[in-house]
Formats: C-alpha cells, sequence, structure tokens
C-alpha cells in the first residue's frame, strides 16, 4: 500500500544510500580522530535507519491517492518563476528580471488585466530597487544598458 | 551597586544628548525595516551600514549599530507572524504558531505580544548585561569545545520535544538538516565536501536561502493555487488587542525566553535561532496544553520572540567585558569600534566607560522607542493581509528573492531558495515538518567541529566529555532528557502520549490536511 | 627619415586609444572586491584605502564584499573579470594558498595566481606568538624545550587548516624541529576565544587583535614573525634573531586581474602610492594601530612570489593530515 509515510521513508532512503556513496572519496578516519567524511557517514546512516523506521510503521498514515495536489499548476508556475529568476537575475539584471517575473505571475497565471499587471511589475521592481540598491547600497546586478 | 547606578546616570545622560538619540533611533528603524525583509537579518543590516558608521564617533556608532541589531530582532517576527516568512534566521519558530494564530484571525495580538515580549526581554537581558557582564563572560570562556558538543547535543535532544507528529520523521528531518550542514569547506581538513566544483558552497548552505525557501517559499506554493485563497478577515480594533487570557499565557514564556536567550547568548559561538528553538520546546514541554502547539498557540509566540531578543543583549556580553565577539554580529561592531581606535578588550569598561554606559543606556532607550514603533504600527501591518493573496504573493516572492540575493550577493542563494522552497512542499505534502531541517543545519558544521576539536585536544580520548563538570553535566541533563521523551512510547496507555504531544496527528504547523 | 617618421607616427596614433582610456579612466565607479565580511581584515583595509583613491581620482571607488570559502569567491571573482580596470581586489596573504591548497586535494583550482597581477601592498603585519600569562613560558626557548621534552604535549589554535595562521605556526614549528598539537577554529576570532579560555596553549596571531588583551595583562606576547621588530612591541623579539627561520606577514595588497592595460596599472599604481599619503588614510591606519607597509608593483611582486614560495612549502610539508597521522 502506498502511503504518504511510505513514499516519504523511501525518498530519504534512497537519499542517504546516495550521500554515502558520494561520501566514499572522502577518508573517514576512526573513532578517535574523525575524518571528514565521518560524521557526514555517520548522519546518513541515522537518516537511513530513520527512514526504516517511518516505513515500517508507515502503514498507518493516509494513502497516497488522498493527496490533494489541486494546485500543483500553481505551484510550479510559481517554481518555473523562481528558477526564471536565479537563470535570469545576473544575466539581464535585477528590474528586468522582476518585471517579467511579476509580469508572468500576475498575467499568466493569476489572468489578471494587463494594466494592474504592468502596474504593480514595474512598481514592484522599480520600488524595491531603490529601497535596496540605492537607499541600502546592496549591489543589485544591473541589466543591459545598465538598467 | 550604588556606583553601577551612577554610571548608568551618566550613561543616561550620554544616551539621552540629541545627537545620540537620533542615531539610535535611526538605527533601530533601520533594523526594523532590515528585519521585516525576508532573510534579510541584523548581520546583513549591519554590515551594510557599517561604512556608514565610520563617519561617526565611536559611542555613536556603535549605538546605531546595536540599535540595528535588536531592531532587527523587532522587525524580523512581523514577517514571520503575517506571511510565514522568517524575517531573519531566528524568526523561524515564530513563523509557526505566529502564523497559525494568524489564520485564526489573531494576527494583532500576535504582533503585539511579540512586541511587548521582546521589549520585556530585550529591557531586562540589559539589566543582566549592566550587572553581571564580567563574571558572565568569563563563564562563556570556560565553555571549550567538548562544552560545546555537550551543550549542541542538548540542543538537539530538544529537538524531540518540537514535535508534534512522530518522533521517527521529525529525527528523520533533523538528519537531512545535519547532512545538510556537512556541505562546505571542512576547516578541519581542508577538504571540500558534496560542493560539486561551486566555490560559493565553499562555507556551506546559507541558513537564510533554507529558512526562507523552506518556510515562505513553500508557504506561497501550498497556497496559491488553492481555490479558496486565505481568508482576510477584517480585524476590528478590539481584535488588535490580545484578551486577557492571551496576556496570562504569555507571561511565563516571555519569562522563561528571557533567561534562555540570554544565557544561551552569552555562549560564544550560538546562534540566536538555537536561543528560540529551545525556548519553543521548553515551552510546549511546561504547557498544560501541549496540542495547542502548531495551531496558534501564544506560548509559541512568545517564548521564542523573547528569547531571540534577550539572546542579543547575551551575545554582547562577552564582546563588551572581555573583547571577545562571540558571534559574526559582535564581530563586526569590534571592528567598527576599532575602526575608531577602540579597543575591545578586558579593560574596555573601565577605560572606556562613556562608550560602555552609554551603549547599555541607548538599548534601554532602543528598546522602549522599538516597543512605542511597533505597537501603533500593528494596526497597519494587519491591514496589509487585506491585499488579496493573487496580488500579494509575487510581492512576497520579490522581496524573498531579493532578500535572499542580498546577503552574499550570490546567484547561488536564489537557487538554493528555490530547491528548498520545492523540498519544502514536497515534505509538507507528506506530513513531514521542516523546522528541524533548519535546526540541523546550524547546529551540524558546529556540532562536528567541535567534537574533533575535542577528541584533537584530548588526542583521540572520549573520557574528555566526562572529567569536564560543565560538559558532564549537560550531558547528563541530555540524556535525562532524551529518556524522559522516550518514556511514553514505552508506557502504556494513549492520554500520555497525547499529553505529551507525541502522538501521530497533527504536524506542527499544519491545521488542514492539504 | 621619413620612415621612422612614419613609424612613430603610427605608434601615437596606435597608441591614441590607449592614452585616452588611461586618460579618461575613471569614467565609473570602480570596485574594489574585500573577498572577507565586513569587518574582517580585508574589509578594514580596503575601506580607507578606497576613500583615499576616491578622492585622488575625483571619483567613485566603491568596496564590494564578495564572501566565501576563506575569500576564494571574491578572489576567484576578480580573477575572472574583465580586465579593464574596474575590478580590483584587495586581498590578503591568503591569496597565495587557497590555489596551492587546491592543488593538494587534486581540485579545479578556483583561481591561479597569475591571473592576478599586484598594484601595491598596503600592510604587513608579522604575527605574533602569544600564549596565556598563566603559562610558565617566558620566552620561545622555553616553549621550544619544552615541546621538545613532551611532543604533542602543547596545543595551538588557528583560523583553520591551511589558513594564515596555521602555516605561520608550521614555519616555526619547522625550524625548530618540534611537534606540537594543531586545533583548527572556524577563524580568527574563535580561535582567539579559545586561547583567552585556556583550552588551547598558544597561538599565532595578528598583533592588533590581541594587543589589548596583551596590554590587560591576560596574554604573553613571545616573539614575532617579522624581519624588524614590532613599533608597538619593540622589546619583542623576532623570531629571526632567535636563530628560526620563520618569516610571515598577514598582509594585504590590491591587485587587478591579468591583462589590464598597461596606462591604466600605471594611474592605479600612482593612485595608491599617492592615497599612502593621505592624512585620512594615515589616520585611519593609525586608529587601527596598522603600520602602513607601502610596496609599489615591481616589488611587491618580488615579496610576493617568495612569500607564496614559502606558503607553497609549507603547505606541501603539512600534506593532506589524513595522511600524517
Amino acid at each position: 500500500m502506498l502511503t504518504r509515510d511510505r513514499v516519504g521513508g523511501v525518498a530519504l532512503l534512497l537519499f542517504a544510500v546516495v550521500v554515502m556513496w558520494e561520501d566514499r572519496a572522502f577518508p573517514l578516519g576512526s573513532v578517535t580522530k574523525p575524518g571528514p567524511g565521518y560524521m557526514p557517514m555517520l548522519l546518513a546512516g541515522i537518516l537511513a535507519a530513520m527512514a526504516l523506521l517511518v516505513i515500517w510503521t508507515g502503514g498507518r498514515s493516509p494513502a497516497l491517492g488522498s493527496l490533494g495536489w489541486s494546485e500543483w499548476r500553481h505551484a510550479v508556475a510559481i517554481l518555473a518563476g523562481c528558477v526564471f529568476a536565479a537563470l535570469a537575475l545576473e544575466r539581464i539584471g535585477y528590474r528586468l528580471t522582476v518585471i517579467l517575473l511579476v509580469a508572468f505571475l500576475l498575467w499568466v497565471v493569476e489572468r489578471k488585466r494587463p494594466v494592474v499587471t504592468m502596474a504593480v511589475a514595474l512598481g514592484l521592481s522599480l520600488g524595491t530597487f531603490y529601497v535596496f540598491s540605492t537607499l541600502l547600497k546592496v549591489p543589485l546586478p544591473l541589466g543591459p544598458g545598465e538598467f | 551597586m550604588f556606583e553601577t547606578l551612577q554610571n548608568l546616570g551618566h550613561g543616561f545622560a550620554i544616551a539621552a544628548s540629541p545627537g545620540v538619540l537620533v542615531y539610535a533611533f535611526a538605527g533601530c528603524v533601520i533594523g526594523t525595516l532590515v528585519g521585516m525583509l525576508p532573510g534579510v537579518g541584523p548581520l546583513a543590516g549591519i554590515s551594510l551600514l557599517l561604512p556608514a558608521s565610520y563617519g561617526l564617533s565611536a559611542t555613536t556608532a556603535l549605538v546605531m549599530l546595536a540599535g540595528i541589531y535588536y531592531g532587527a530582532m523587532y522587525g524580523g517576527s512581523t514577517t514571520s507572524i503575517l506571511m510565514r516568512i522568517p524575517g531573519e534566521a531566528a524568526s523561524v519558530m515564530t513563523c509557526i504558531d505566529g502564523y497559525a494564530m494568524t489564520r485564526k484571525g489573531r494576527a494583532g495580538p500576535a504582533l503585539a505580544i511579540a512586541a511587548v515580549g521582546s521589549y520585556i526581554a530585550g529591557t531586562a537581558s540589559i539589566v543582566g548585561l549592566m550587572l553581571l557582564a564580567p563574571p558572565l563572560a568569563a563563564f562563556a570562556l570556560s565553555f571549550g569545545p567538548s562544552e560545546y558538543v555537550a551543550l549542541l547535543l542538548l540542543g538537539l535532544t530538544v529537538l524531540a520535544y518540537m514535535s508534534g507528529g512522530s518522533v521517527p520523521k521529525s529525527l528523520a528531518m533533523a538528519a537531512l538538516g545535519l547532512l545538510l550542514g556537512m556541505i562546505g569547506i571542512d576547516p578541519m581538513s581542508g577538504y571540500f565536501r558534496f560542493s560539486y566544483g561551486l566555490v560559493e558552497l565553499g562555507d556551506g548552505i546559507g541558513i537564510v536561502p533554507v529558512a526562507v525557501g523552506l518556510f515562505g517559499v513553500s508557504e506561497i506554493l501550498l497556497t496559491a493555487g488553492q481555490a479558496e485563497t486565505p481568508q482576510v478577515i477584517k480585524p476590528k480594533l478590539r481584535d488588535l488587542l490580545p484578551s486577557r487570557e492571551e496576556w496570562r499565557d504569555a507571561a511565563g514564556p516571555v519569562g522563561r525566553g528571557t533567561i534562555l536567550g540570554f544565557l544561551i547568548g552569552i555562549v560564544p559561538g550560538s546562534a540566536h535561532i538555537i536561543a528560540s528553538f529551545v525556548s519553543y520546546a521548553v515551552e510546549r514541554r511546561v504547557s498544560k496544553h501541549p496540542e495547542r502547539f502548531g495551531h496558534g498557540a501564544v506560548e509559541g509566540v512568545a517564548g521564542p520572540e523573547s528569547a531571540n531578543n534577550s539572546a542579543t543583549s547575551g551575545a554582547l556580553v562577552p564582546m563588551l567585558a572581555l573583547g571577545v565577539p562571540s558571534g559574526p554580529i559582535p564581530a563586526v561592531m569590534m571592528a567598527a569600534m576599532m575602526v575608531h581606535g577602540v579597543s575591545p578588550g578586558p579593560m574596555l569598561i573601565q577605560q572606556q566607560p562613556e562608550l560602555f554606559w552609554g551603549v547599555i543606556a541607548s538599548m534601554y532607550v532602543g528598546n522602549l522607542v522599538l516597543l512605542i514603533l511597533n505597537l501603533p504600527l500593528v494596526g497597519l501591518f494587519v491591514n496589509l493581509l487585506r491585499i488579496p493573496y493573487p496580488l500579494l504573493y509575487p510581492a512576497i516572492l520579490v522581496f524573498s528573492v531579493v532578500g535572499v540575493y542580498a546577503v552574499n550577493g550570490s546567484v547561488v542563494d536564489v537557487w538554493i531558495m528555490a530547491v528548498m522552497g520545492a523540498l519544502g512542499y514536497l515534505l509538507r505534502k507528506l506530513d513531514f515538518e521542516t523546522a528541524p531541517i533548519v535546526l540541523g543545519l546550524v547546529l551540524a558544521p558546529m556540532l562536528e567541529m567541535s567534537l574533533r576539536q575535542a577528541l584533537a585536544l584530548s588526542s583521540g580520548s572520549y573520557a574528555i566529555f566526562v572529567t569536564r563538570p560543565i560538559s558532564a553535566s549537560m550531558l547528563c541533563v541530555a540524556l535525562a532528557l532524551l529518556l524522559l521523551s522516550l518514556r511514553p512510547l514505552v508506557a502504556r496507555g494513549a492520554d500520555w502520549r497525547r499529553r505529551l504531544g507525541l502522538l501521530e496527528g497533527p504536524v506542527v504547523g499544519e491545521e488542514e490536511k492539504r | 627619415m621619413k620612415r621612422r617618421d612614419l613609424v612613430v607616427l603610427l605608434v601615437c596614433v596606435l597608441a591614441m586609444p590607449l592614452i585616452a582610456q588611461a586618460q579618461d579612466f575613471p569614467t565609473r565607479p570602480i570596485n574594489v572586491v574585500a573577498p572577507f565580511p565586513p569587518g574582517g581584515q580585508a574589509d578594514l583595509m580596503a575601506r580607507p584605502t578606497a576613500a583615499a583613491m576616491e578622492k585622488i581620482l575625483k571619483s567613485p571607488v566603491v568596496v564590494v564584499n564578495k564572501t566565501g570559502a576563506a575569500g576564494a569567491v571574491g578572489m576567484a571573482f576578480v580573477a575572472n573579470s574583465k580586465p579593464d580596470g574596474y575590478t580590483l581586489l584587495m586581498a590578503l596573504s591568503s591569496i597565495s594558498i587557497i590555489p596551492e591548497a587546491d592543488k593538494l586535494f587534486d581540485r579545479k583550482p578556483a583561481y591561479t595566481m597569475d591571473q592576478l597581477v599586484p598594484i601595491a601592498l598596503v600592510s604587513a603585519d608579522p604575527t605574533i606568538l602569544v600564549c596565556r600569562s598563566e603559562r610558565p613560558w617566558k620566552s620561545v626557548k622555553e616553549l621550544v624545550d619544552d615541546a621538545k621534552k613532551r611532543p604533542e604535549g602543547i596545543s595551538y589554535s588557528s583560523s583553520g587548516i591551511y589558513g594564515t595562521l596555521h602555516m605561520a605556526m608550521e614555519m616555526l614549528i619547522h625550524s625548530a624541529g618540534i611537534k606540537m598539537k594543531h586545533v583548527p577554529y572556524g577563524g580568527a576570532a574563535p580561535a582567539l576565544t579559545a586561547l583567552l579560555g585556556g583550552h588551547v596553549d598558544c597561538m599565532a596571531s595578528g598583533p592588533a587583535v590581541v594587543l589589548p588583551h596583551i596590554k590587560a595583562g591576560k596574554l604573553r606576547p613571545l616573539a614575532g614573525w617579522g624581519e624588524k621588530r614590532l613599533a608597538v612591541l619593540p622589546e619583542l623579539p623576532t623570531l629571526k634573531e632567535l636563530g628560526y627561520d620563520a618569516e610571515f606577514y598577514i598582509w594585504a595588497g590590491m591587485f587587478a586581474p591579468k591583462g589590464t592595460p598597461e596606462p591604466i596599472m600605471k594611474k592605479l599604481r600612482d593612485t595608491v602610492r599617492a592615497a599612502m599619503q593621505d592624512p585620512d588614510f594615515k589616520a585611519a591606519l593609525d586608529k587601527m594601530e596598522t603600520p602602513i607597509a607601502y610596496l609599489d608593483a615591481p616589488e611587491f611582486q618580488k615579496f610576493w612570489d617568495k612569500d607564496a614560495k614559502m606558503l607553497a612549502d609549507a603547505i606541501k610539508r603539512v600534506g593532506k593530515i589524513e595522511e600524517t597521522k
């Protein structure tokens, strides 16, 4: 039976195994003189043990199918927006990135009117740039044409 | 005693002088604003304004920087309570019950109690700073690697009390957080662990992008697409103030949080976030209604908020009394002092009494200023919630991105935020708690380094942990707490488990099944 | 005659853009990258320097903190940036350590030293050896003798493995032929805290941070790593005087990416040279009790090469700690 806990537990177990695999590059040392690989191995072991416990007792948790994913489209879109921001921030500059991000979220995802979208996008972009870059002197990346 | 009061009076004279007062006020305001911005915390705020402080006199500069420091602690709770985004790393615990209170329409009381609790804690802890600085600082210095290991293990066992859901799940999350803390340069051997060629990961995954992503972004991901977006409960004035019952419930946590935060703050190297975690766990343990935690328990806001404010005074104790920086923020303040030709050291209090007492007095004034500033703003902030959610969350997202980027100027942090946001989304869907991850991330590097340092000093012998008195006693307490927490798993009777909140059920932070 | 004139004319014409560049330079704000957090040594050096340069150039010179990986992030950033004179680096002696450490671990180096060209050295503080005043050693000789009697019996703290403070101690240890217990910490401040708390026996430290503790009687200085004695501690002997081959400075210098045009480099060097004379700059360094130790680019390059070689040798000697035990 696929329950929520079981799925989570299996994912964590896999992660622990991957960590242990990656950790083999580092010398383990000994109990009295732990090397760089010691703690990660120990912690991965604890994670694996806990994951197994979770899987074992996981039968009682609600079934996986009962999870509601109704908001997944929005979630994926927002996440895509974050990825875009990370990619674009130092390439096209802060203000342009924010304008595009907000416009995407408001117009495409939330289906707001273009006027509202542009107003909020410009306001947020220029406003936050002013607060952070001009007032707080935080260096924010500039885009083409020093924008 | 009389001499202390005399000195304090002298200090007040300095603090109340217009030149100094203006900067104290400016520092507090800037600190509050900086604290409110997601992710940007006191360290970022102080670092940003450090150059501006070079032109001021030593006392004024320190007063302003200190104002930013505890001001940020006040401001950090605002976004945590209203939008479940940690204003700064230490406010992570406030997110949990604070936001739950907001959802119940009690945003105003949450903000008010946070402000008042912070004021009481801030002011009381300054008294401690004033009277007990030198002996406390000497005690703090006696904390060596083995004491740190004991203290941090104690912090980890506290985890068992933090959880409302199943213990294996919380421990798994803690292990995950601890593993994430392993990324970066290992200071004991020089190896770059798990950094995959990214130089920016050399110092590890930052706590700020993880906290903002795991709590704030995941909340947006979960809520934005919901059919019914969070209902905005139009607040009436009556609803802005805490009820008598809420005040009563908050009193104990504020007191305990103050003492706890102060003590934890004194220990060099501990972070404020530890103070708020421990306070949350303690409150949950001593509460008569532990099941309320996670669903809007006032204690869950009052305790951590007080703890992290009094931790700021605690952190200043070693710095002012001995010239020892107990963390990155006091280190920056010490640098500011050095630039002005004031050498922080054991003789500071004697040689520069105007500086010391002036700063202390300004801290009293500053805390009062912040209380007066924050309380009326409660109404303003709660009205922010009336903005329809589809318009609000893009703004929150933008602030999160810029706040996270501003800390280090690195896009890698934005990536981490995005990844942790997705991770937080999945974990909360599967009923795993996310708070232990943050605790693990903070504790892991310190725990590992202290363990290896202790073993290096003892040439591999584990006896060092039990032969040194402080570490031995802390380990005993940790063991006792661990056994206590496991007892219900052994004892029969569901009501035992229910009473201690260890029964499977609604997880911390979740009110509705999504 | 005519052909030579033509050649000269051609050279002048071709050089015009370069000269014009140098004359116009700077047209934008210059960024000086400090690869350590605000309040750190690099930052404290960079700000007065930048302020003085700004006065001379009459154009903004901004300090930018790019922290991470013990400075590697900021250093790599400048090494890889456009060599147009607008991105400079204020680095500490650790600049020579990081590529060596990378080599030791077979890592792709974040940057290499030949990606950076020195402009000038600004300050050079020799490290000093300090121990707690309760400890019995009154001189380096006593410490060394004690260490010989009980190998690994004396502990020292450092700011991190392969860090500047570790390397300084390493040179002394190697020269004196002793073995000491190394306890790395995550930075100079925690290392000092540990010493003050009595958890380790001694450490090598920059002089400015320990001076107040020495004056208060909590710490005792034993020797300095400089070639000459320190002005603030004139009775403190140097290790060289005592017969040990150990010389180490925590220096701060300004660098530019390799390939920066010569006229711009010349202008930057002139500016820094003038900045050293600026009264505000002198006053700022005075307040920090850090003496100015100015070296222009050619001498600085020699200094840097010598220093880098010493550090490289020390790093190779230490090796990977997992293999030495």
